[in-house]
C-alpha cells in the first residue's frame, strides 16, 4: 500500500519522465494503428505500381515464375507503337471518355439544378431514384441493358418502331456498339455526379441569387453569372472523377460485347485484361497498363492546372 | 408562363424517376415471364402470366446459393476490415503529429484515384506467389484496407475536439481505449456510411475475383451471374438470368434503401467512392 502511494508521488514529481514514457507509448500506438492499412496499401498498391513498370520491360507469360521472365527493355512499348490493336483500343478509350464527358457534365449540371432549386414535392424521391442505379451491381444491370438493346425482343427497338424509326442494331453493330456502352455508363453514373453538383450548389450563398434578382437577372442570367462560375471547383472535380471512372470501364464491356463487334468496343482496360489473362502476354499488358497510368497522370495534371489558372 | 414552367418541371421530375427505374422494372418483369412470352416480338410490357419459377431454377442451374454466401463472406469480411483499419489510420492522420505525416497522407489519398486495372497483373503475381490464387483470402487480401476509408475517417476525426482526447489522457486512458471508447462512438454517421460504401463496392467488385478465382465454388455472386449469362445466351432462358440478376442486386439495393439519406449525404461530403 505504502509502496504504491510512494510510486504515484514519484511519477507526479517527474512530469518530464512521465511525458517521455507517454510519448513512447503514443508513438507505439501510432505505429500499431497505422501499420495494418499501410502494409496493405504498400504491398498491394504501391509495390504493384513499380512492378507494373518493371514487368513492362520484360517478356513474361504470367503463369510462370517471375524469375523466368526475360529482359526486353522498351521492346514492349515499341511493339505497342507498331500495333494496330493498341491504337484501336486507345482510340476507343479516348472516344468513350470524351463522349461520356460531353454528355455527363451538362446533364449532371442540369439535373443538379433541377433537383435543387424548384420547391416541388418529391425531390428526395427523385434524387434517390437517380442515385439508385449507382449501387446495383454493374454486372447485373449490364445484363438487363443487353436485353433492353436486343434487336427484336428489346423494348428500345420496339419504341423506335412505334415512332416509325429504324432502330439501330446497338450492341451488334460496330458503328453503334461503343455509343451504346456510353449510354449505359452515363445512365449508371449520372446520379452520382448529380449528387456532387447538388452538394456544390448548397455551398452557394442564397443572398447572391437575391442580389442578382434585384438587379433584374432572370434564370439564365443567374445560371451563367452566378451558378456556373461558383460551381467551377465542383465541375473540375467531376470532370476528373468522370475521366477516371470512364477510362477504366471494364465490366459492361466484358459482359455485353467482349470488345466486339470487330474490336469496336475494345477499350484499354479490356485489352489489358485480355492480353494478360487470355493471351498470357503479361509484359505487353503491363506496358499498356503503365501507359494508361501515364496518360491518366498527364490528364489529371492538365485538369488541375486548368482549374488553378482560372481561379 | 409560370404555369408552363411548373408543368415542364413536373414532367422533368417524372422523367428523372422513370429513366433510372425503367431497366430495374424490365429486370423484374423479365424474371417473371415464361419462356414463350420472352420470345414474343414485340415484347410485352406487363407479364401476361407472371411466375416465380425462374427464381427457383437459378439455384438449380448453377450453385447460386453458394455464390451468394461467398459474396456475403467476401464483402462482409472486407467491409469489417476496412472499418477497423480506416478508423485506426484516420485517427493517426487526424490527431498525431510526426514528420512526413502530411506527405504520407496525401500519397495514400492519391492511390484512391488509381484504376485497379493498372496494377492488375503484378497484383495477380503477388497474390499467386503468396500461394493465395483461387482462394477466399486471395480475393480479399488486397482490399482489406483502402485509401477512401482512411480519408473519410480522417475528415470526421479531425472534427473531434482535442480537449476530449486530452481529458481522456489525463484520466489515464490508453490510446486504444481513447480510440475505441471515446472517438469511435462519435463517428457513428461516418462509420455507417463507410460500411455501406465498402459493402456496395466489395459486393459489386468483378474484375479482381474474375482474375484471381478459378473454381466455381468460390465465385462471388456477380461472377456466378456472368457465368450463368454465358451458359444461357438464348432469350428463352432470360427469366433465369434476370432472376439471378435481381437476387444479386437485392443486398445492395436494400442497404441503399435503408440508409439512403446517409449514403447520399456522405457522397456529397467526400465526393469520391471507395
Amino acid at each position: 500500500m505504502t509502496v504504491r502511494t510512494r510510486s504515484t508521488t514519484a511519477v507526479r514529481a517527474t512530469p518530464g519522465r512521465r511525458a517521455g514514457a507517454r510519448g513512447i507509448s503514443r508513438r507505439a500506438a501510432a505505429v500499431a494503428f497505422l501499420s495494418p492499412s499501410m502494409a496493405v496499401i504498400g504491398v498491394f498498391v504501391a509495390v504493384p505500381i513499380a512492378l507494373t513498370f518493371w514487368i513492362s520491360l520484360h517478356d513474361w507469360s504470367m503463369y510462370t515464375p517471375l524469375s523466368e521472365m526475360s529482359w526486353r527493355g522498351l521492346g514492349n512499348y515499341q511493339d505497342l507503337l507498331a500495333s494496330q490493336e493498341f491504337f484501336t483500343a486507345l482510340r476507343n478509350t479516348v472516344i468513350y471518355v470524351l463522349l461520356v464527358l460531353v454528355v455527363t457534365i451538362p446533364l449532371a449540371l442540369a439535373l443538379g439544378m433541377l433537383l435543387y432549386f424548384p420547391k416541388n414535392a418529391g425531390k428526395g424521391v427523385a434524387r434517390a431514384a437517380l442515385f439508385s442505379t449507382y449501387v446495383v451491381p454493374t454486372v447485373a444491370i449490364a445484363i438487363v441493358w443487353g436485353a433492353l438493346y436486343a434487336p427484336d425482343y428489346g423494348p428500345i427497338a420496339q419504341a423506335f418502331d412505334a415512332v416509325g424509326l429504324d432502330a439501330p442494331a446497338w450492341l451488334s453493330d460496330p458503328g453503334t456498339a461503343l455509343v451504346s456502352l456510353v449510354v449505359f455508363h452515363v445512365w449508371q453514373m449520372i446520379g452520382y455526379y448529380t449528387i456532387l453538383v447538388i452538394a456544390g450548389l448548397t455551398q452557394i450563398p442564397i443572398d447572391l441569387y437575391e442580389a442578382a434578382r434585384i438587379d433584374g437577372a432572370g434564370f439564365w442570367r443567374q445560371t451563367v453569372s452566378v451558378t456556373l462560375p461558383l460551381l467551377r471547383r465542383t465541375t473540375t472535380f467531376i470532370v476528373l472523377i468522370a475521366i477516371i471512372n470512364a477510362i477504366q470501364v471494364f465490366d459492361p464491356v466484358y459482359i455485353l460485347t467482349q470488345g466486339g463487334p470487330a474490336e469496336s468496343t475494345t477499350v484499354l482496360s479490356f485489352a489489358i485484361q485480355r492480353s494478360a489473362f487470355q493471351y498470357g502476354l503479361a509484359g505487353q499488358a503491363s506496358a499498356m497498363a503503365f501507359s494508361l497510368l501515364l496518360v491518366l497522370v498527364a490528364v489529371a495534371g492538365v485538369v488541375l492546372a486548368a482549374m488553378r489558372r482560372r481561379s | 408562363m409560370k404555369h408552363a414552367v411548373r408543368v415542364a418541371t413536373a414532367l422533368a421530375f417524372a422523367l428523372v424517376m422513370l429513366v433510372p427505374l425503367f431497366p430495374l422494372y424490365w429486370m423484374v418483369i423479365s424474371a417473371l415471364k415464361g419462356p414463350e412470352e420472352l420470345q414474343k416480338v414485340p415484347p410485352t410490357w406487363f407479364p401476361a402470366d407472371p411466375s416465380l419459377g425462374a427464381f427457383g431454377e437459378v439455384f438449380q442451374v448453377i450453385p447460386f446459393g453458394d455464390a451468394f454466401l461467398n459474396s456475403v463472406l467476401i464483402a462482409g469480411v472486407s467491409t469489417l476490415s476496412v472499418l477497423v483499419t480506416s478508423v485506426m489510420a484516420g485517427y493517426v492522420f487526424a490527431k498525431y503529429r510526426f514528420k512526413g505525416r502530411d506527405v504520407l497522407f496525401w500519397a495514400v489519398v492519391a492511390t484512391m484515384f488509381l484504376p485497379p486495372i493498372v496494377t492488375l497483373v503484378p497484383l495477380y503475381w503477388l497474390v499467386s506467389t503468396m500461394g493465395l490464387a483461387d482462394s477466399y483470402l486471395g480475393v480479399m487480401l488486397p482490399w482489406l484496407a483502402n485509401a477512401f476509408g482512411i480519408f473519410l475517417m480522417r475528415q470526421f476525426i479531425s472534427d473531434v475536439p482535442d480537449e476530449l482526447i486530452d481529458a481522456a489522457r489525463i484520466d489515464g486512458a490508453s490510446e486504444a481505449r481513447i480510440l475505441w471508447r471515446v472517438i469511435t462512438p462519435l463517428l457513428r454517421p461516418a462509420v455507417v456510411s463507410l460500411a455501406i460504401f465498402a459493402f456496395v463496392f466489395y459486393w459489386n467488385n468483378f474484375l479482381w475475383p474474375l482474375s484471381i478465382l478459378q473454381s466455381d465454388d468460390k465465385f462471388p455472386v456477380v461472377l456466378a451471374l456472368s457465368r450463368l449469362l454465358s451458359y444461357s445466351t438464348s432469350v428463352r432462358y432470360q427469366n433465369v438470368v434476370m432472376a439471378g440478376a435481381l437476387i444479386a442486386s437485392v443486398p445492395t439495393m436494400l442497404v441503399f434503401l435503408l440508409a439512403q439519406r446517409v449514403f447520399v449525404r456522405s457522397v456529397a461530403r467526400t465526393g469520391v467512392k471507395g
